[in-house]
């Protein structure tokens, strides 16, 4: 269906962008740089291969992983200008991060007639997820949310995301088991709500204990936008909104760290070299840039802290100035773009809840990361998709786009069984 | 001198994004264009109608398929109307206008094409309202509505 207009333009963009970024990596680290070419050799390669075999095999939409490439060179392009050595591991995660797509896709498809039932299983497994980092938790920048397993640093919640997203697409979509009906004796509907709303809670709950606020909010809001579609309860909807805005005045009025980042968004200026460091150091940056930017490689980016992972975007906007940045933001608009678009032909009712959620949550963090660094919102730590340094993000994000692949590519009807 | 051509190539490498991104929404505009033409039924002046029950098809299929000019049906991709059926060849049938009547042609398929029950020769055949097309496991009736009149 999706290649009816099919064409490889797109293909040849890409290539011609790394080669584009290449130069300039080798430019400003005075003569050819192998590790740059390696980097943009190895992107162009998996991007045509990936594009080859999605669109013989028919996968699907085959344009998911050409935005994600797209993504994954100005990302990996970036941290090369920031730092060689992050170029070369994030062009690692690049690389994991594809058969991480591919796995996923397959197991999606293969997984597909299970995956509704599975719910109790993402539960325990979360919950377990969230207690190992309790206890073996590493603490970094306030939040301890890293668990290290043989020398690589995991941040569990971002596994924990597709499995949020899985249960309450099972649990707006799903049948009901008579066992649950019967033993509450409840109508549906309010079981199904309850059923979400307990998930959210307990998930939340272990985030706010983790400190991750961000990543609090991003599910809070995800259960949030699924009752939306799904409760068909608007008085359900108002008491969340109240419960949330009650939540979070008491999170600003008496936890401090919450305290302080809205003042430092309220007023970063006031305290420019102490608490509101971060977030002023990054408007310079977008400042400096301009419209046009400095040029890659000729801004001073290293005076934006955590410059390779959050703040990437400002690092973006210093050296392409305005219109790079639009320019990313709206790859952003087209992935989610597309994401929707699965959401909407798809014909399964629990695979088109999925592709909803997952494309939420790819919009939603883009909004949550970008709003922090141009003090739309107040700012909180979390990853932008595909562009920032960092593994577990990476994977993740590349695991939840290869189920959008899968269910792009997913024609069989498999719908009574569900309903 | 250095500075001035890394900042040409930035701006160089801003474009090819956008380039990126135009491609890919003029992808999306024909998209949803096509989308449309399958939505507003009618207007064509024919269509093929499946007369298999769908949920017996273990692919998706639509209910109606409307004609052009020129349309070649099979599995492959450089198909006019493309269909998953196992059963069907790569580019397995044509279907075209001349002089205002339509003609079906089998294009070599390995299973054939079958006009109301009887294998399809290298000759093209003129379509009639309410014919029986038969290729791999689908059936469709050939409808063109104002041929009655």
């Amino acid at each position: 269906m999706y290649s009816e207009t099919s064409s490889v333009k797109p293909l040849f963009y890409i290539i011609l962008l790394n080669l584009v970024g290449a130069v300039l990596i080798s430019i400003q680290y005075g003569g050819a740089n192998l590790e740059a070419v390696v980097l943009t050799g190895a992107i162009c390669l998996v991007s045509i291969v990936s594009y080859t075999v999605v669109s013989a095999a028919e996968l699907g939409d085959a344009y998911l992983f050409l935005i994600i490439s797209v993504l994954g060179s100005v990302g990996g392009i970036m941290q090369m200008r920031i730092k060689p050595e992050y170029g070369v591991r994030q062009l690692k995660w690049f690389l994991v991060g594809t058969a991480c797509y591919f796995g996923a896709m397959l197991l999606y498809r293969l997984m597909n007639r299970w995956l509704h039932r599975l719910v109790p299983l993402y539960f325990i497994l979360s919950v377990a997820l969230y207690v190992a980092t309790r206890l073996f938790g590493k603490t970094s920048h306030g939040s301890k949310n890293w668990i290290i397993i043989g020398g690589l640093s995991i941040q569990p919640s971002e596994l924990i995301r597709i499995f949020f997203v899985l249960s309450l697409a099972a649990i707006f979509t799903g049948a009901i088991p008579a066992k649950y009906r019967e033993k509450f004796g409840i109508r549906p509907k309010y079981l199904r709500l309850l059923a979400a709303t307990f998930i959210t809670l307990v998930n939340v709950g272990f985030l706010l204990l983790q400190r991750e606020w961000g990543i609090s909010l991003l599910f809070f809001a995800t259960y949030f936008f699924f009752i939306y579609v799904y409760g068909a309860s608007r008085l359900y909807l108002l008491l969340n909104a109240i419960g949330a805005a009650a939540v979070g005045v008491m999170g600003v009025t008496y936890v401090s760290h919450i305290k302080v980042r809205i003042d430092t968004w309220l007023h970063p200026f006031a305290d420019a070299s102490g608490k509101g460091y971060q977030i002023t150091q990054s408007l310079f940056a977008i400042g400096e840039g301009g419209m046009a930017g400095r040029g890659i490689g000729a801004g001073s980016v290293y005076f934006i802290p955590e410059v390779h992972s959050d703040f990437i975007f400002s690092a973006i906007c210093e050296e392409m100035g305005v219109v790079g940045g639009l320019a990313i933001l709206m790859l952003y608009f087209v992935l989610v773009y597309r994401g929707f678009k699965i959401a909407l032909s798809c014909t399964n009712a629990y695979n088109k809840a999925v592709a909803f959620g997952i494309s939420f949550i790819l919009g939603l963090q883009t909004f949550i990361i970008i709003g922090g660094v141009t003090k739309m919102i107040p700012l909180t730590g979390i990853t932008l998709p595909f562009v920032s340094y960092g593994g577990s993000s990476m994977l993740t994000t590349f695991a939840a786009c290869g189920i959008l692949q899968a269910i792009s590519g997913k024609k069989e009807e498999i719908t009574d069984e569900i309903q | 001198m250095g500075d001035i051509f890394s900042r040409i190539l930035t701006y160089i490498f801003v474009i090819i994004i956008y380039l990126f991104i135009y491609a890919i929404i003029r992808m999306i505009f024909l998209d949803i264009r096509a989308m449309n033409r399958k939505k507003s039924g009618g207007l064509a002046e024919a269509y093929l109608k499946l007369i298999n029950l769908r949920r017996d098809l273990d692919f998706v299929m639509d209910e109606s398929y409307e004609l052009d000019e020129d349309e070649v049906i099979g599995r492959g991709n450089k198909c006019t109307i493309r269909l998953p059926d196992r059963y069907l060849s790569v580019k397995h049938c044509r279907i075209y206008k001349s002089d205002g009547s339509y003609y079906i042609e089998d294009l070599g398929s390995t299973n054939g094409t079958f006009l109301n029950g009887d294998e399809l020769t290298d000759e093209a055949v003129e379509l009639m309202d309410g014919d029986k097309i038969s290729i791999g496991r689908l059936n469709f009736i050939f409808v063109m509505p104002k041929s009655e009149g």
